[in-house]
C-alpha cells in the first residue's frame, strides 16, 4: 500500500521532470558544453576533416585546448553555429545573405585550401583523363551521355574509352563541395548557369544522388560509367581515378598543391564578409586547377569563449598550415591572411 | 455482492461503495495526464508545423501540392515528384508485403511442424529489431547493386513492354527504395498476422474440418476471415512506416526529382528529402517548403489512419452481422 503511494509518487516526480527536461534541454546541453573552458566544440564541412584532425592533438600539445570536431556536413555546421550548439562552424561553402542574417553576428574565415577533384568509374580509362569544363557540364546536364562520345574522344586521342553510360553522381544532402563544383560550372558554361545555378544542393537535371562525400564516392566505386566530385584528398586517399580538368589558359591540370597554390594567387584583397571564389581564375595562371576552393571556420562575434576561439582559430591559419601540404591543402595566400587577421579581432567575449 | 462488483469492476474511480484512495487518484491522474498529453502533443505538433510551413503555403498556396520543381537556386519549390515517390515506394512494398505477410503467418500458425515455429517467427521478428539505417547501408552495399546488376535487367528482359519496368538499371531508386521498405514491413504485419491467426477459436477450424473442409478451406473460410480487420489494421501499420522510413529511404532512393515511369528511376519521398535537406536549407523560403513537406506528409498519414479504422470498423461490423 504504501509502496504502492511512494511508486506512483515517484512516477509522478519522473513525469513532470521529463516534461520540463523537455522543454529546457537544447539549453542545458549548450551550455554542458561550454562549460569547461580549456575545450572548444566545432562541427560542419568534412572537406577540411583530415587537416583539422591533425590540427587536434597538435593544438592540444602547443596550448593545453582540447578541441572537438563532429564532421557532420557544411550545412549541418551552419545549422549547429546558428544554434550556438557548438562554439564553431565549418563550411565550404560562404553563408548565404540569409544564413548571414539568421546568425545573428557571425565572422566567416577562410582557413583551409584545397581542390575538388571530378571521379569517374570507367573500366580502361586512365588516371588524368582530359575533361573540359564545358563537357563536365554537359555529362551533368544530361547532353553527352556516353564515355565514348566524340567530344570526350577528341580531347584524348589514343585512348580507348568503353561504349558506357555517364551516371552523374551528385550528393543529396547540402553540401560545400556541391557548392563549388556548381561554382565552376556556373562560371564556365552558360548553359549551366540559365538551366541550374549555383548552391549547396541544386536541381539536378539527371544522376543519382548519395549522401556524403563517401556515399557518393560508393555510388561510382560500385556503378562502372559513374562519375562524382570530390575533395581530392578524399580521392587521394581512397586511391580513385581523377581528372584534368582544362582552365581558362587552356591547360589540362590535376589538382595539386602548385596548381591549386596557383589557382590562389588570383586573390588579393580579400573584403566584405570574406567569401572567395578562386574557381576558373584568370588566364594569367596557366598552372592553375579551375575548381579549387577555400573553406571558412564560422564563428560567433559574441562568445563566452571569444579567448580560447581568437588563439584556436589563429593557430589555425598560420602554424596549423604547415601540416596542410600532405594533404593537399596549400598554404594560405597573404591577402587571405590579412583579411583574417581583421576578422578574428571581432570575436569578442 | 458489493464485492463481487469491486472484483469484477476495472479498478479505477468506477468501484463505488470504496473509499477513494490516493494511490487510485494518482493513478487516475497519471494515465488521465498520459492520454491528454499525447492528444495535445499531436495537436501541437501540427499546429507547429504548419505554422512553420506557412511562409510556403502563402508564396506556393495549393499549387505546391501539384508542381515539380525543388530547386533551392531559383528558390522554386513544389511537391508532387516526392507525394508521387511515397505513394508509389508505400504502394509496391504493401502489394509484396501483405500476401508475403499473410502467407508467413499461416505457416507458421497452421501448417509448420511444431519446432519450426518458434525459431523461424523469432527470426522474422529480430528483422524487426535491425535498426532501419543498417538496413539503408545493407541497401547500399549488397542490395542495390544487386537489384542493378541482376533483377532489373530481368524485369526490363521478360517484363520491359511495361513502362514502369523499362529503362537504365540503377542501384538507387523507386524499386530497390519499395524492396527494402518491404523487408521492413513484412516484419511488423506477419507477427501481427500470426497473432491473429493463432486466436482463431479452435472450435471453429475444428468444427470445419469435421465438416469436411480441407485445410486450405478452412484458412480460407475460417481464418481469414476471422483475422479480416486485424490483417487490414496490420497492414495499414506498415503503410505507416512505409510512408515515414527516412533514413533507410534516403539511403538507397538516389534523390532524383521528375516523375519517372520507370522504377528503376531515382527518385526521393517527401520523409526523404525532408531528411536529407533540412539540415543546411539556405533560405528561409527552402525550410519553410520543408515543412510544408512535412505538413503535406501529416496529413497523408492521417487521412490513411482515419481510413484504416473506417474499414476495420466496417469489417468487424459486417462480422457481428455473420456470427
Amino acid at each position: 500500500m504504501k509502496k504502492g503511494l511512494i511508486l506512483s509518487a515517484a512516477l509522478l516526480c519522473a513525469a513532470v521532470a521529463a516534461m520540463t527536461t523537455a522543454g529546457v534541454s537544447g539549453a542545458t546541453v549548450s551550455e554542458g558544453t561550454r562549460a569547461n573552458a580549456g575545450t572548444l566544440t566545432g562541427a560542419g564541412a568534412t572537406f577540411p576533416f583530415p587537416l583539422i584532425s591533425k590540427w587536434i592533438p597538435a593544438y592540444d600539445q602547443a596550448s593545453g585546448t582540447q578541441v572537438n570536431y563532429s564532421p557532420i556536413g557544411s550545412g549541418g555546421g551552419i545549422a549547429a553555429i546558428t544554434a550556438r550548439t557548438v562554439d564553431f562552424g565549418a563550411s565550404d561553402a560562404p553563408l548565404s545573405p540569409d544564413q548571414f542574417t539568421a546568425c545573428k553576428g557571425c565572422v566567416q574565415i577562410p582557413w583551409a585550401l584545397s581542390a575538388t577533384s571530378v571521379i569517374y568509374n570507367v573500366p580502361g580509362a586512365p588516371q588524368g583523363l582530359k575533361l573540359t569544363p564545358a563537357i563536365i557540364a554537359q555529362m551533368y546536364l544530361g547532353f553527352v551521355q556516353k564515355w565514348n562520345s566524340p567530344g570526350i574522344k577528341k580531347l584524348n586521342p589514343g585512348v580507348s574509352l568503353p561504349d558506357l553510360k555517364i551516371t552523374p553522381v551528385y550528393r543529396s544532402d547540402s553540401s560545400g563541395t556541391s557548392y563549388n563544383f556548381t561554382d565552376f560550372l556556373t562560371k564556365t558554361s552558360p548553359t549551366w548557369k540559365s538551366k541550374v545555378g549555383t548552391g549547396t544542393s541544386v536541381s539536378w537535371p539527371t544522376g543519382i544522388g548519395a549522401r556524403g562525400s563517401s556515399g557518393v564516392t560508393g555510388v561510382v566505386s560500385r556503378t562502372t560509367g559513374a562519375m562524382t566530385y570530390v575533395d581530392v584528398a578524399y580521392a587521394l586517399a581512397n586511391k580513385l581515378k581523377f581528372a584534368r580538368v582544362r582552365n581558362a589558359a587552356g591547360k589540362f591540370t590535376l589538382p595539386g598543391l602548385r596548381s591549386i597554390n596557383a589557382a590562389a594567387s588570383s586573390v588579393g584583397k580579400v573584403t566584405g564578409n570574406g567569401e572567395i571564389s578562386i574557381v576558373n581564375p584568370a588566364k594569367s595562371q596557366p598552372l592553375a586547377y579551375p575548381i579549387s576552393t577555400f573553406t571558412y571556420v564560422l564563428a560567433p562575434t559574441s562568445s563566452p569563449k571569444a579567448v580560447e576561439l581568437r588563439k584556436f582559430i589563429y593557430w589555425a591559419i598560420t602554424s596549423g598550415q604547415q601540416f596542410g601540404p600532405k594533404l593537399l591543402f596549400a598554404p594560405l595566400p597573404k591577402g587571405v591572411l590579412a583579411f583574417n587577421y581583421r576578422q578574428i579581432k571581432k570575436i569578442q567575449g | 455482492m458489493t464485492t463481487t462488483t469491486h472484483d469484477q469492476a476495472p479498478p479505477g474511480l468506477e468501484s463505488r461503495g470504496l473509499p477513494w484512495r490516493v494511490g487510485d487518484v494518482i493513478f487516475y491522474g497519471l494515465t488521465a495526464a498520459a492520454s491528454l498529453a499525447t492528444l495535445g502533443l499531436v495537436v501541437w505538433l501540427s499546429y507547429k508545423v504548419i505554422a512553420q510551413a506557412w511562409g510556403a503555403i502563402q508564396t506556393f498556396g495549393l499549387g505546391f501540392v501539384t508542381s515539380i520543381a525543388w530547386d533551392p537556386v531559383k528558390q522554386n519549390f513544389g511537391a508532387l515528384d516526392f507525394i508521387y515517390g511515397t505513394a508509389v515506394t508505400a504502394f509496391i512494398a504493401l502489394l509484396i508485403a501483405t500476401p508475403l505477410s499473410i502467407a508467413i503467418a499461416l505457416f507458421l500458425t497452421e501448417l509448420a511442424p511444431r519446432w519450426i515455429r518458434g525459431p523461424v517467427g523469432t527470426l522474422i521478428e529480430l528483422l524487426a529489431a535491425i535498426p532501419s539505417v543498417v538496413l539503408g547501408l545493407w541497401g547500399i552495399l549488397v542490395f542495390g547493386p544487386w537489384v542493378a546488376a541482376h533483377l532489373e535487367p530481368f524485369l526490363e528482359r521478360w517484363l520491359g513492354f511495361i513502362p514502369i519496368f523499362n529503362g537504365d538499371p540503377s542501384q538507387a531508386g523507386l524499386l530497390p527504395a519499395a524492396l527494402v521498405l518491404t523487408l521492413m514491413i513484412v516484419p511488423i504485419t506477419s507477427s501481427i498476422c500470426r497473432e491473429l491467426f493463432s486466436r482463431v477459436p479452435s472450435e471453429l477450424s475444428e468444427g470445419a474440418l469435421a465438416l469436411g473442409a480441407t485445410r486450405w478451406e478452412t484458412i480460407r473460410g475460417v481464418a481469414i476471415p476471422y483475422a479480416g480487420p486485424g490483417i487490414v489494421a496490420a497492414v495499414l501499420l506498415g503503410l505507416g512506416r512505409a510512408f515515414g522510413e527516412a533514413i533507410a529511404v534516403t539511403q538507397v532512393i538516389g534523390a532524383g526529382s521528375g516523375i519517372n515511369a520507370s522504377l528503376f528511376a531515382p527518385a526521393d519521398t517527401l520523409a526523404s528529402r525532408i531528411a536529407s535537406q533540412y539540415q543546411g536549407a539556405v533560405s528561409g523560403l527552402q525550410i519553410d517548403s520543408i515543412l510544408y513537406l512535412a505538413a503535406i506528409l501529416l496529413v497523408i498519414s492521417l487521412i490513411t489512419n482515419v481510413a484504416a479504422q473506417t474499414v476495420v470498423r466496417r469489417f468487424e461490423r459486417s462480422r457481428g452481422a455473420i456470427s
